[in-house]
Parts: structure tokens; sequence; C-alpha cells
């Protein structure tokens, strides 16, 4: 399993340079990926990010499976206007709540803030045996659908 | 950010010319709104297309109403009116179960105490219930007798409680059926109650209990108007049973056996003479599974009306294994499984109506609502015209069956691992916050009950937030389906085509006769769910010389029926499918329970049951993802004079569609391609294809393989592409495949003047042509294999 770098690492330093410059090129685009457009907002030529950086994309993977408890998520809050970040309850009838205030102008940049904030808060043995707990032995670790 | 304070629905999805439309609407804190009919062109509030585009509408209506509040009571049960039968001094409750959510989170939604069988209200009656720490519970009045072990959840348990009013002696019984090394034995307990049963009006409830009898205005929705049931249950009930006496346990375990009426010459009730002497009620939930009537086989008739549409067809306690379609054993499906946040219908008060001027242009419209403070909501509906009073050539058929399977979908919010699917972070509309709180509004049949099992109704007599203009989905952080449909909508009025629309429900009551006066038939982007009957049109439509454009991918997948026990309220109310073996699957039905309730039929996906996809249209779908979308380049098949008309204005090397307002270009979301082995007719040219574009998040979908594997992602599988494709069907007729779900978010790019906008001009303008399409060249008339092609070399390949 890929460990989450640790701060102040070469690579963890690469890959949020990676990651940026793919947010940043996805800006026009409806849609986004963590790959870059040659040009900025058009999809027909896609390069780097996930396709050519594997511990990347690893990372990215390992933090897009974590448990619904929790997890980070982008609310629009305006119509094209203003997006938020937020926590989802997990709960059913619990909405998200958000975090923070800050209130983005973009829908790209809070992809970029939320991938900087799980670094921050996953250790670099997250998944490992480290972390074992009896939720394993109840789904909680199989990536849940819905 | 703002709460949604304005939400509402019609009684109908389609409206003919000259009938009357009603709408039904919560307005939740303004004291008023205005109420306008206006025409959908575009719902895209993209600034990179042309914008959110609505219009007049001659004969509109344009009126303020009052507001006034109005709540779904969501949640199944069934109830009996009350009566003297019920009205006992003593008694003994029985029934088997099979919780889901014995405990709950203390801030869950619906987090208290869950009601079995009662007769209990504000502390007088009988029944019973779980209580919040989860244990079984029986109670007399404000007493409680309680088991010694919560319930195990997701297993069988047979719960009894009997009460002798002579004695006062209450006693329960929790017997679980599945017994671990390692679990204590679980006595009987019991205890003395001094008083008597009072009785209330209240009605009877199964997975539910009653809240209060009230003239409130907000309680006229519930069913029975004025009665509130709260306690809603989650799990599987089986075959319960009221006896006015305390029976002994040796009593109790005969009257398993229920009414039993059919023994030689005796036809009264009872598994005896002795207990048919003190049956109130025994439900057998494995008659009239096909119903909404929980049928009562004891002497006094008591079915109780199911509300909210429990799932029946499940499997019993006494589920074999061998039998796996109810109709063959409905005695194993004597289980119905009830959900918190089932919802049949809002049941709302009418608040305004409209009747279609009878010269009103079929197309999409929808209820604009607005309020001064800046409140706003829109409630869609189609005008179709009758049958043989047709006003174009045209016809869009709206994919309303694919809108009703995704109404009011969660999963952004339900599912922690949407992001693995997506490939970003999920990104939710103010729509996707009010559902996460208002979870009375039901879900999607991508979601799961509140309880986790999978959700396999979808009705439309609640507001869908969803069918929404200015409403971009997660999974393609753009417009999907309804505003999606909206970019073909555009395109039509902006290259000024005359169009009719109809929808999926009327393609199903009506059959043929809905589409045979079209020339050509259009799709929406993505009609994944489908009714049988409206397969056999299709078919029998292109048999006969009719045109398909098929402007999407991913459709003709999953088994729908409508449940006929609603009928009565219109053409397809509640749709029904089932999540079986296989498909891409945000839930999977339990063993056993793979039959549809309403119709019988076995659900799943169409194509396990022989009606392959690639049949109706001559592409099915291989792969999907939900990044960024590519684009299409031209096959030398789109050369061949069959076809090459298609491609006029379009050169060669052209990249088609590297634009859109769909994960930016054509080819994208979810794609279909050709396959002669799974039903794409051998004469079928691939005319463009999008091979060896899509990122890693595309992978091949699970139905084409057998064996978990690297390689089935975008970058390296050969499958993992979409195929516009092109063959004739007899008598001059024809299927054009587009064969992506993103294709329609390129035609409104750069007002519509683009490679993709002029494709299915092309396209659109030789299928809208009176009579039949020219003859193919002579030599065109060949018979062609389906994997055995002599004429291609190369090893032949057979399908797996």
């Amino acid at each position: 399993m890929e460990p989450i770098p640790p701060k102040g690492s070469p690579e963890r330093d690469s890959m949020i340079k990676e990651h940026k410059e793919c947010t940043e090129s996805m800006k026009g685009v409806a849609g986004f990926s963590i790959l870059k457009c040659k040009t900025q907002g058009d999809t027909t030529e896609l390069e780097g990010g996930v396709h050519e950086h594997p511990h990347l994309k690893r990372v990215l993977l390992r933090m897009r499976g974590e448990s619904v408890v929790g997890k980070l998520i982008i609310v629009c809050t305006k119509v094209e206007e203003e997006w938020r970040i937020a926590r989802l309850s997990g709960i059913r009838g619990v909405p998200p709540e958000f975090v923070g205030d800050k209130v983005y102008t973009n829908e790209q940049d809070a992809q970029h803030d939320i991938f900087l904030m799980r670094l921050e808060e996953l250790p670099e043995t997250a998944g490992m045996p480290e972390h074992y707990n009896p939720g394993w032995k109840r789904r909680d670790d199989n990536w849940p659908v819905t | 950010m703002s709460a949604m304070r304005l939400t509402g629905y019609a009684d109908k999805f389609g409206v003919h010319p000259g009938d009357t439309i009603k709408f039904l609407i919560n307005c939740d804190g303004p004291s008023e709104y205005k109420a306008e009919i206006v025409q959908m062109i575009n719902g895209d509030t993209n600034p990179r297309g042309p914008g959110f585009i609505e219009k007049p509408v001659p004969g509109s209506l344009d009126e303020t109403f009052s507001g006034r509040k109005q709540i779904i009571h969501s949640g199944s049960y069934g109830f009996v009116e009350d009566c003297k039968a019920l009205r006992v001094d003593s008694f003994t409750l029985q029934c088997w179960i099979w919780p889901t959510t014995p405990t709950t989170h203390p801030k869950y939604w619906k987090h208290g105490s869950q009601g079995l069988v009662t007769k209990w209200m504000d502390g007088k009656g009988y029944g019973l219930f779980i209580n919040p720490d989860g244990h079984v519970e029986v109670r007399v009045n404000g007493a409680t007798l309680t088991s010694a072990v919560k319930v195990r959840d997701h297993a069988w348990h047979f719960i009894a409680a009997t009460f002798d009013a002579e004695t006062g002696d209450l006693t329960l019984y929790h017997e679980p059926q599945i017994q671990y090394a390692l679990d204590p034995v679980v006595e009987p307990v019991t205890t003395k109650v001094s008083e008597k049963i009072s009785h209330t009006p209240v009605p009877a409830a199964i997975a539910a209990y009653g809240s209060e009898i009230t003239d409130d205005p907000l309680a006229q929705s519930s069913l029975p108007a004025g009665v509130v049931f709260t306690g809603k249950y989650n799990g599987k009930i089986d075959t319960p049973r009221i006896c006015k006496v305390a029976l002994s346990r040796l009593e109790i375990e005969t009257m398993k056996l229920g009414a039993q009426p059919g023994l030689t010459e005796r036809r009264n009730s009872g598994p005896t003479g002795a207990l048919s002497e003190v049956i109130v009620a025994a439900w057998e939930f494995s008659e009239g599974i096909d119903t909404i009537i929980a049928k009562d086989c004891g002497p006094y008739r008591l079915d109780a009306r199911l509300v909210n549409i429990p799932t029946r067809g499940m499997t019993g306690h006494n589920w074999s294994g061998t039998v796996f379609d109810w109709k063959q054993a409905p005695k194993e499906y004597g289980a119905i499984s009830f959900h918190d946040d089932d919802v049949d219908d809002a049941r709302w008060e009418v608040d305004f109506e409209w009747t279609v001027p009878e010269d009103c242009k079929s197309r999409f419209y929808a209820a604009k609502l607005t309020t001064a403070d800046g409140d706003e909501d829109y409630i869609p509906f189609w005008v179709v015209p009758r049958i043989g009073e047709e006003q174009s050539k045209i016809a869009v058929m709206v994919p309303t069956i694919s809108y009703m399977a995704y109404a009011n979908e969660h999963v952004a919010c339900n599912a922690g691992a949407a992001e693995l699917f997506v490939y970003r972070v999920p990104i939710m509309q103010h729509q996707n916050m009010f559902l996460a709180e208002h979870r009375e509004y039901g879900g999607s049949i991508y979601d799961t009950h509140t309880d986790g099992t999978g959700i396999c109704f979808s009705s439309r007599l609640r507001p869908i937030l969803s069918i929404r203009p200015k409403y971009d989905h997660f999974l393609a952080q753009a417009p999907w389906q309804y505003p999606a449909d909206l970019h073909l909508i555009y395109w039509l009025e902006t290259m000024g085509y005359d169009y009719d629309v109809f929808t999926d429900e009327d393609l199903t009551y009506d059959g043929l006769a809905r589409i045979e006066n079209y020339n050509v038939i259009i799709t929406g982007s993505h009609p994944e769910h489908n009714s049988g009957t409206q397969l056999d049109a299709l078919h029998n439509y292109t048999q006969r010389g009719g045109r398909l454009m098929y402007m999407g991918a991913d459709a003709w997948y999953w088994v729908h029926s409508f449940h006929p026990a609603y009928d009565d309220k219109g053409r397809g109310v509640v749709t029904e499918m089932r999540r079986c073996e296989s498909g891409i699957r945000t839930w999977r039905a339990d063993p056993g329970e793979y039959y549809h309730a309403g119709t019988g039929e076995l659900g799943g996906m169409w194509r396990y049951r022989g009606r392959y996809l690639h049949s109706v249209a001559g592409v099915g779908m291989s792969s999907e993802g939900f990044d960024v979308s590519r684009y299409f380049s031209r096959t030398p098949d789109s050369n061949d004079p069959r076809v090459s008309w298609a491609f006029e204005g379009i050169e060669y090397d052209e990249n088609l569609g590297n634009f859109g307002l769909v994960g930016g270009g054509a080819a994208g979301l979810e794609l279909d391609i050709v396959d002669t082995t799974l039903g794409s007719p051998p004469h079928t040219l691939t005319v463009a294809t999008s091979a060896g574009r899509h990122t890693e998040a595309y992978l091949l979908v699970m139905e084409d393989f057998g064996f978990n594997q690297q390689g089935l992602d975008g970058t390296t599988h050969p499958r993992v592409r979409g195929d516009i494709a092109y063959h004739e069907t007899p008598n001059g007729g024809a299927c054009f495949s587009f064969s992506s779900i993103a294709y329609c978010g390129s035609l409104p790019w750069n007002n519509c003047d683009n490679n993709i906008s002029r494709l299915t001009k092309n396209v659109l303008d030789r299928f809208a042509m009176d009579g039949p399409l020219p003859a193919v060249p002579e030599s065109e008339i060949k018979y062609r294999g389906r994997a055995d092609y002599a004429d291609v070399e190369g090893p032949v390949r057979l399908p797996a």
C-alpha cells in the first residue's frame, strides 16, 4: 500500500506541485481530473497527472476511498459563482457542515485545497495494520459505494 | 446558503393539449409566490454555452398564490382502522422480524422506538416495539417489558407477547432463529401489569405506531388523513398475528400456522377449532404480493393498507433457497421489507392548475415558481399530442423512467466512495444539500435506504429536485439527464426544427401507436431504464421503416415496470427495478429477491433476459468514467456510400467534438460500442470511434469480463471507447447511434456551429424525410456472420 508522503518530503512537494498544475489547467472544463490540459480548459490533449505519476495516483485513490464520516466535499453555494468546502456527516438526515469560511469563486481551487487538507489529516500509515479497528469486520474497510 | 423554501410536483409528467395539469406546492415561509408556465430551452448555466434560456408561453398562467407549507410523511407501514375486534382486553401478538437498524445514532433522522405490530398512541393501547436501545419491547399502555438482549440486525427472530387481563401477566418471548456458539440463551421475560388496556381511535399499525390524530393541515398528507404515524420500522416483518387471549407457548407455536381455513370439511379459520375462536387477525404477506394490501386471512378480514410502498416479494424466515421467483413459492415470500424513508405519494393538496391550450405546441415546459425574496423552483412537464394529432414528423422520446430512476439521488452525500468513480471530489448543489437533510423526499434507485438496503421503487408523485434546470450533477460536474437533454432541445430550437415530445410512459402504455406516425424518433442522452413494452415498440417501429436517432449511451440497460397498484393515479406513477447479478450496481439485491413485486417479472439487466442492449439501436454500453470527455475520429466505414452522406461538410481527419459542455468533449461519461456478438446487426457501420483516448477513470463494464484483472481502463483496454454507428432496418428504416452521454453537450457549442452539430443535422435531415430511405446498392445485400467474418482478415474470435 502506498504511504501518505510525510510533511516536508520532496515527494510530497512534487505531488502538490503536480496536483496544483493539473487543477489550474482544468479551469474552463465542464468536468475535472488530475490530468493536465495542454491548453487550459481544452481536453483535446491531456498529459501528466495521474497518468504519469503513479505515486500521486495511488495517494489520491487512498484519499478517495476514505470513510464517508467526516469526508471533505465541495458544495456549490451560488450557481456558477461560489463554492465552499464541507464535511459529510455519515449520518442519514444530518447534512454536510461547512469547514471554515473560505469562499471559492471557481469550482477547481477547492479540489486542490482538499488535497492539501487530506495530506495534513491522513497519517503516513493510514489503512495499514497500525490503524486496524473492529469496523474492518463490518465493511467499514470496503469503500462503501452508497 | 439559502434553503429551498419552494418545492413542488405536478400530478402528471405528460399532458395533452386541452387537458389540465395540477401542481402541488410546498411554500415554506414566504406568504405568497408567483406561478408562470414557461417553455424550457436550455437549462445549463455554464458561461461557455448559451446560458439558461426559457421562453414565455402563449396562454400561460401568470398568477400569485398564497404560500403554505406541505410536508411528506415518509416511511412505509400498514394500517387497519380502529374497530371493535382490535379493542382487546387480553392479547397475543406474534411475528417474525429481520431488523436492519435495531439501534441508530442519536442524531439519526428518525432515532427512537420502532413499531412492529401496534395499536398504541400516546401511552394508551398495546403493541410490540423495538426500543431505542435495540431491545424488543411489549407495551400495555405506559407499562413496558423488554427482552434481555438486543435483537441482532440482519437476522431472523421470532417475537411474541401475551397479556392476560385477568391475572395481569405480561410475557415477552424473543427467540433468535440464528444461534452462534457464544450467544447466551434468551429466556422469556414476564411481569405483572395491573391496569386494563386503554383504547383510542388510533388504527392498528404494522411497522409504525400512532403519534397523533389531528386537524393540523400538515397532517392531511398522511394516510389516513389526519392520523400521523411515527416509529417507522426498518427491516422485514413476516406473518404477524393478533389473538384476543394470552396463548400458551405451545398455542403460539400452533398459531404460526395462521388462519388455515382449508381442512377438508372444516371451514372456520384457525389452525385448531379452539384457536379459531380467538383470532383477531392473521395476516399473510405471501398473498397479494403485487398489491398494496396486506391480506388478513382471519375472520374479520382486517386487510391492512400498505402506505409508501414497502418492498414485497422479499424472502421470508422460511425461504429455502431452492426457489427464486416469489410466484412459484409465495409461502416462502411472506416477508415485507419496510423502510423509514419509503415514499409512494407526497399526497399534497393541489395549489393551482393549468389547462393546456388546444393549440399548444408539444414541447418541454415547466411551472416556474418565484417569490419576492428570490426563491425559485421549476416543475418540468411535457405537452404530448394525442395519438393521431401529431404536430411534427420528428419526435423526442423523453426518458422519464430514467429521470425517475435518478430522482432525488443522494450518492455524493451517502457514498464515501463516490469520489472513486468520479475521480475527483464531488460537488453538491443546493438541491443535494436540501435532500441530505430532508430524507422524507425519498431517494433514487441509485441510493440505498437509510438502513442500507437498496431502493427499488421511485415515485413521480413527490418533488423531484434532480429533474430541474440550473442543476449540475456530481457525476458529470455538468448537466445530467433532464438538464443535459435540454442541450438537445436548445439545438433543435436553434436549428429551427419542429418537433414533438412524448415520455417513456406514453410509449410504455400506447405501444407502436405512439410513434408510428413519426418519421424519426430522437432519444435523450441517457435512456438507461426501460419497460419491456417500450423496447417492443422501438423494435416494431424500426422494423416497419421508422428511424431512430440514439443520442447518448448506456441505454436499454435495466428492466423496469410500473407498479400496477398505482394505475388509478395515472400513468407510470411508481417504477420498480431490481439490481441483480450483473451490471453497474450501486447496490445489489439479496439472493432470492430478483423478481419485481408489481409485475412478477425477472428484474436486472435486459441483457440477462436475452434482450441485448446492442439489438435496439446497434450499440451497447461498454465503459464509463466521469472525469473528462474526449473526441471521436472518423473510420474508413464513414466513407461507405451507405453512410457517407452523414459526413457532408466534415473533413475525414477532423477531431469530432473536442469541445463541449459535458466533460469538455463529445465522447464521455458512458460509452457504447458496436458488438455483433451482442446484438449489433452484422451490417452495422462503425463510422467514428474514440478508441484509445479515454482516461484511466474510464473502466470496462463488469458484464464484459469474468475475471478481475488489470488493464480495464481507458489507457489500456480497447473496449473502452465510444463507437458512432449506423445501420439500416427493414422497409427503409435506420438507426444512428451517437454512443456517448456527453455527445449532446457538444451540440450547443459555438452557437451550434460545429462538426457535431453538422453530423447530427445531416442525419436528422435524412431521417426526417417522408417515405423509406433510399435503397442500398444491390451489392450490399449479402449474408453476414456475427463473430465469423469471411471478409475480415485475421483470426476469427468467438464470443466468450
